[in-house]
């Protein structure tokens, strides 16, 4: 039915608006204009329930008109009122598929409009709309239901965090995606959990527990919204907290701006919005930062989560999913296995009939490979892998870019599980490091220089380089076997213990001189303390310039290396070294035991820290160990996992640039210009567009030349002293601030 | 220079001739609107204005659409005119409840000649038509008697008259048909017990209405509205209150009608509220003249007494009314005593004599 418009005049007798407004500046005397108003709601909701969907436009009109008024005034009397947000629940859930359009959109807004004024609580709201927003097939609806819900449990958690209300709805949500879990409407649990964490409303446990209830639904949007949850959840999270901080407003421009400036109303408004943001930002700044871990980190059971995931969608031949959706669930399976060391042994065998050139994506499945594999996964389950890849994608005949990601993808894997390699494949890789294309021989030196770090046995001496062979010699460089882990201790805790050893050396010292200096007679006990003390330096003196020689420990087929330590080792040394060693190992333990032994002050710790500050600048100044550097690549692959790029990226080496990439890598970030136009040009029009004024430069530019030429020859014709008196005129208007006087305080 | 030359250019811009090329469009004029639009599909209002051409049930209809979507006030008028005379003409094809569920939502129209028409077309329905529809038709009334423009609630008031004098009993045992619209009287007059609790409990106090009608109505208006208002209340309770027929004598086949035969009302057994949502005390339904005297004495009665002996002072239009009022509410009472002391009618005559005398 087609809507009468409502001409002005005849809107004056009815205004339901100005009466709300009446009512709004003094409640009591209104009382009786508002109870009739809401006997004519009560009557209109009557009229429009008996037929919800026969009501004529004007009934549906006037409907809405005397809900939006009873809304904005109902919480002035809420004893009248008291059955209103039932009402309206009522009427939302009954009717939301026939309602008219605007009048349902009125009603929505009129409980969150309620629930803002207090009249019912978050909770409430909350269930009712939920419900609606997964049955709903009307996309407008939903959308405004999806907004409302999220700006409201924002606002409930805006002061602080709202425990009872987050439980409840995350309850619900757990159980909408495990009542149903072949159901779409899942989506609507990820899309709000997932909006919720990136604003940081919910950060515990429990939206983990949905979201991985989610992950092993059935249906494969669900599916998707759960994996990529845990896979980018937390990224989205810090960029949106990077965003909040990245406007810096520069309070001195502003201030500058002022002075010369006209003033005017819109300037000074804009000046305090930026005075309350600086504030706003510092006091962010001086809250303490909350500590929000990660959603993977959150997980209860990984090991449990992680089978589970792999069994359902992968490895359960039925499943249907797309190679897409697979291969997102075997990069999240795979990125447990890594983070959490979890150990599910029939993955490994799962691969293999996805190693191949042919496979599509396949450096996505060899980036999960290498991302499911740490150091305790068991090397034989590894090495048929390895050697699948080696044979399928490293050959002579293979293309470059499939062999440099061959063997890159088996550096990634070799460098968290060096075991998994034999000697005779590892010196046929590294072989290929005189390959003519540049990206395999640089995979290929990748994969040579880790093993002269972790394994320098395997390769063949020529490849071994200088320091793999001093190390081997040395005995610095071992192997470590399958499951031993590095030994744990306080950071820094070796450097205070060495600090303070060295501190009271420095006291002794001082007290020896001292000691000398006062009474010579005295000294025979001090002496002994000096001599040993000199003795101690300098034994550690010898133990550093001879430690190259306790090779005798750890060689075993180097013959040479061992030949040259027994000519060179005279009979009583080699009992001394032996000795040194174990001083050594004793050192660190009793370096250690301080934590054990003394009560470290906050000034010890202090002092700790910034000893563990000191050697870390020291040492990335200096030439950076190679474990090191190794530890931190696998850190870092541990916080972002490792990627399909990671594995192609060798291929892309030595290859130029075609023209067109250049000249769109050229024409990133500069303004389109579809004609030819000088940038000067283009600016201005730009500014144009925006609605900004021109400066006086180009105003002058444009003036007519008809107007400025009878200037112009009057200058021409002035004498000398009124062409001075100009000048100083100038001088002295451009000192006070120019013809507006800008900057001057009157 | 340079601005003024472009802008004689510009300026020739405007009148120069478009040159037309064979065997391309014509260029398209710079302020071209794109107004094509694509549409699933295409409704058109019947627009024809030749009436004559129609067969009559399809004027009918036509009129009846018009007097919603017409934009004139006249037009609505003209419309609902035609209505009102050939509604009672054979043929037009289209039931009374169709009618009613078209037009009465016309009860709140904005123009005053709309719904003058409006109350014609209502007392020119056949009144045997009337009582299945009373609470469709009372759920208008009352959104009408507490309407902001105080005109729409003189129209409601007539409504209301016309509908008791139309299907009285039917009107006030509906469900919701008693208290609610006792309700809606008494917050019309201002006499609203409920308004005052809810704002006494804020420790506020409640006056007398400040005012009754809308802005526009003159203060000489005024009582001529509050003692039609007072009229309607009358009559209104005068027909809940009044005393039923009760057949004394058995009659075989009343009796045997009464089991055996269809209803002739429809839903008889709504008071028994099978499928509905349960009532609360305002939507019950009142069947019987106790039961409304009952309730009527609990909840309202005070309220109205009191307003009565406010009004009865002012005299003139507003007193009669009230008289007339007052006789309604003893009538009542009347009867209650006659219960109790079993007495018959007598007594009822006398104090209704007295009212008189008193006047």
């Amino acid at each position: 039915m087609p809507k009468r418009k409502v001409a002005a005049l005849e809107k004056v007798e009815a205004d339901l608006v100005s009466l709300q407004y009446k009512i709004r500046r003094d409640p009591r005397s209104y009382a009786q204009e508002f109870y009739d108003q809401w006997l004519a709601y009560d009557a209109q909701r009557q009229i429009f329930i008996s037929s919800p969907t026969t009501a004529s436009s004007d009934d549906v009109k006037k409907f809405h008109d005397l809900v939006d008024m009873v809304a904005h005034v109902a919480n002035l009397y809420p004893e009248i009122t008291a059955p209103f947000p039932d009402h309206l629940k009522e009427l939302l859930n009954q009717h939301h598929a026939v309602l008219d359009k605007e009048l349902r959109e009125k009603v929505v807004g009129s409980l969150v409009l309620l629930r803002r004024k207090e009249g019912i609580d978050s909770t409430s709201l909350l269930t009712t709309l939920f419900p609606i927003l997964i049955t709903t097939p009307s996309k407008t609806l939903r959308n405004q239901l999806y907004t409302k819900i999220i700006s409201d449990l924002r606002e409930s958690n805006s002061k602080s965090t709202n425990h009872k209300l987050n439980r409840t709805i995350q309850t619900v949500l757990h159980n909408l995606v495990t009542s149903d879990r072949t159901s779409s409407k899942g989506m609507w649990a990820c899309r709000i959990t997932r909006e919720l964490w990136r604003r940081q409303i919910w950060t515990d446990a429990r939206p983990c527990d949905v979201m991985k209830e989610a992950a092993l639904s059935d249906n494969e949007k669900v599916v998707i919204g759960g994996v990529r949850f845990f896979l980018g959840g937390d990224k989205e999270r810090e960029e949106l907290d990077d965003d909040d901080s990245d406007e810096d407003v520069d309070l001195k421009k502003f201030k500058h701006q002022g002075i010369i400036n006209k003033k005017t109303k819109k300037r000074q408004k804009e000046y305090e919005k930026a005075v309350q943001k600086v504030k706003r930002q510092e006091r962010k700044k001086q809250t303490p930062q909350n500590l929000n871990f990660s959603a993977l980190h959150l997980l209860h059971d990984p090991q449990g989560f992680a089978e589970k995931l792999f069994q359902k969608h992968l490895q359960n031949t039925k499943n249907k999913f797309s190679l897409d959706t697979k291969l997102l669930i075997l990069q999240l399976v795979t990125r447990l296995v890594g983070l959490h060391k979890l150990t599910i042994i029939s993955l490994y065998s799962w691969f293999i009939k996805y190693l191949t050139p042919k496979q599509t994506n396949v450096t996505s499945f060899l980036a999960s490979l290498a991302q499911a594999t740490h150091n305790l996964v068991p090397p034989d389950v590894i090495e048929p892998l390895i050697v699948k890849i080696a044979n399928e994608f490293v050959s002579e005949a293979s293309a470059a870019e499939v062999a440099s990601a061959g063997i890159n993808s088996i550096r990634e894997v070799a460098l968290r599980q060096p075991l998994c390699m034999n000697e005779t494949l590892l010196q046929d890789l590294v072989e290929y490091q005189r390959s003519k294309d540049k990206g395999t021989s640089m995979a290929a030196k990748g994969l040579q220089s880790l093993y002269r770090e972790v394994y320098p046995e395997l390769l063949q001496k020529k490849y071994r380089g200088k320091a793999a062979t001093m190390g081997l010699r040395s005995g610095e460089v071992k192997l470590r076997k399958f499951g031993e882990e590095e030994e744990g201790g306080i950071e820094g805790l070796a450097l205070l213990a060495k600090y303070k050893e060295e501190q009271k050396k420095k006291k002794l010292e001082e007290e020896a001189e001292e000691g000398k200096e006062k009474k010579d007679e005295d000294g025979s006990e001090d002496e002994d303390d000096f001599n040993s003390d000199e003795w101690e330096v300098g034994s550690t003196d010898s133990e550093s310039s001879d430690g190259w020689i306790s090779v005798s420990s750890a060689g075993d087929d180097d013959e040479p290396v061992k030949k040259k330590a027994r000519t060179d080792g005279d009979d009583e040394e080699i009992p001394d070294l032996v000795d040194l060693a174990a001083e050594k190992a004793a050192e660190i333990e009793r370096l250690q035991k301080l934590a054990t032994t003394t009560i470290l002050t906050p000034a010890d710790l202090a002092k700790m820290h910034e000893l563990v500050r000191d050697a870390k600048i020291e040492k990335a100044m200096g030439p950076q160990s190679m474990s090191k550097r190794r530890k931190e690549l696998i850190d870092k692959h541990i916080e972002d996992g490792v990627t399909a790029d990671d594995i192609e990226l060798p291929a892309m080496l030595g290859k130029k640039a075609t023209k067109e990439e250049r000249a769109e890598r050229a024409k990133e970030g500069k303004p389109g210009r579809d004609e030819h136009k000088s940038t000067q040009a283009i600016k201005r029009s730009k500014k144009e567009a925006e609605g900004k004024s021109s400066t006086n430069k180009e105003k002058a530019r444009k003036k007519n030349f008809l107007m400025t030429i009878g200037k112009a020859r009057a200058k021409n014709k002035r004498s000398l002293t009124e062409t001075k008196k100009r000048l100083t005129a100038h001088i002295a208007r451009s000192k006070s601030g120019g013809r507006r006087r800008n900057g001057v305080s009157i | 220079m340079g601005s003024s030359n472009k802008k004689k250019k510009e300026k020739k811009k405007d009148f120069q001739k478009a040159k037309l090329k064979v065997g391309k469009a014509k260029a398209k004029a710079a302020s071209f609107t794109d107004t094509s639009f694509k549409s699933k599909s295409i409704t058109v209002n019947q627009q024809s204005l030749s009436h004559a051409s129609l067969p009559f049930p399809d004027q009918f209809k036509q009129h009846l659409s018009l007097c919603i979507s017409a934009k004139s006030d006249s037009a609505r008028r003209d419309a609902l005119a035609y209505i009102t005379n050939h509604i009672s003409s054979p043929g037009h094809g289209v039931g009374i409840p169709q009618i009613l569920t078209k037009l009465l939502p016309l009860l709140t129209d904005t123009s005053v000649p709309v719904r003058t028409q409006l109350l014609k077309l209502l007392s020119s329905l056949p009144p045997t038509s009337i009582p299945p529809h009373v609470i469709q038709i009372l759920l208008y009334i009352r959104s009408g008697l507490t309407h902001l423009s105080p005109s729409v609630r003189l129209t409601a008031l007539s409504a209301l008259e016309w509908l008791l004098s139309a299907a009285g009993p039917a009107t006030v045992s509906c469900a919701g048909g008693w208290l609610k619209t006792l309700t809606s009287f008494s917050s019309m007059m201002g006499w609203n017990p409920s308004v005052s609790t809810a704002m006494a409990t804020k420790g506020w106090s409640v006056g007398i209405k400040p005012v009754l009608l809308g802005k526009h109505n003159t203060k000489k208006g005024e009582p001529e509205a509050k003692a039609r208002q007072l009229e309607v209340l009358a009559k209104f309770i005068a027909e809940g209150l009044k005393e039923e027929v009760v057949e004394s004598e058995f009659e075989e086949e009343a009796y045997r009608n009464n089991l055996y035969r269809l209803p002739t009302t429809p839903n008889p057994f709504a008071y028994l509220n099978l499928f509905g949502i349960p009532r609360d005390e305002e939507n019950e339904m009142y069947l019987d003249r106790e039961s409304r005297l009952r309730v009527f004495d609990a909840k309202w009665r005070a309220v109205i007494e009191k307003g009565k002996e406010d009004a009865r002072k002012e005299g003139g239009a507003v007193g009669r009314a009230a008289a007339a009022l007052h006789r309604a509410l003893n009538g009542g009472i009347v009867v209650v005593r006659e219960e109790e002391t079993e007495d018959e009618g007598e007594d009822e005559e006398e104090e209704e004599d007295d009212e008189m005398d008193e006047d």
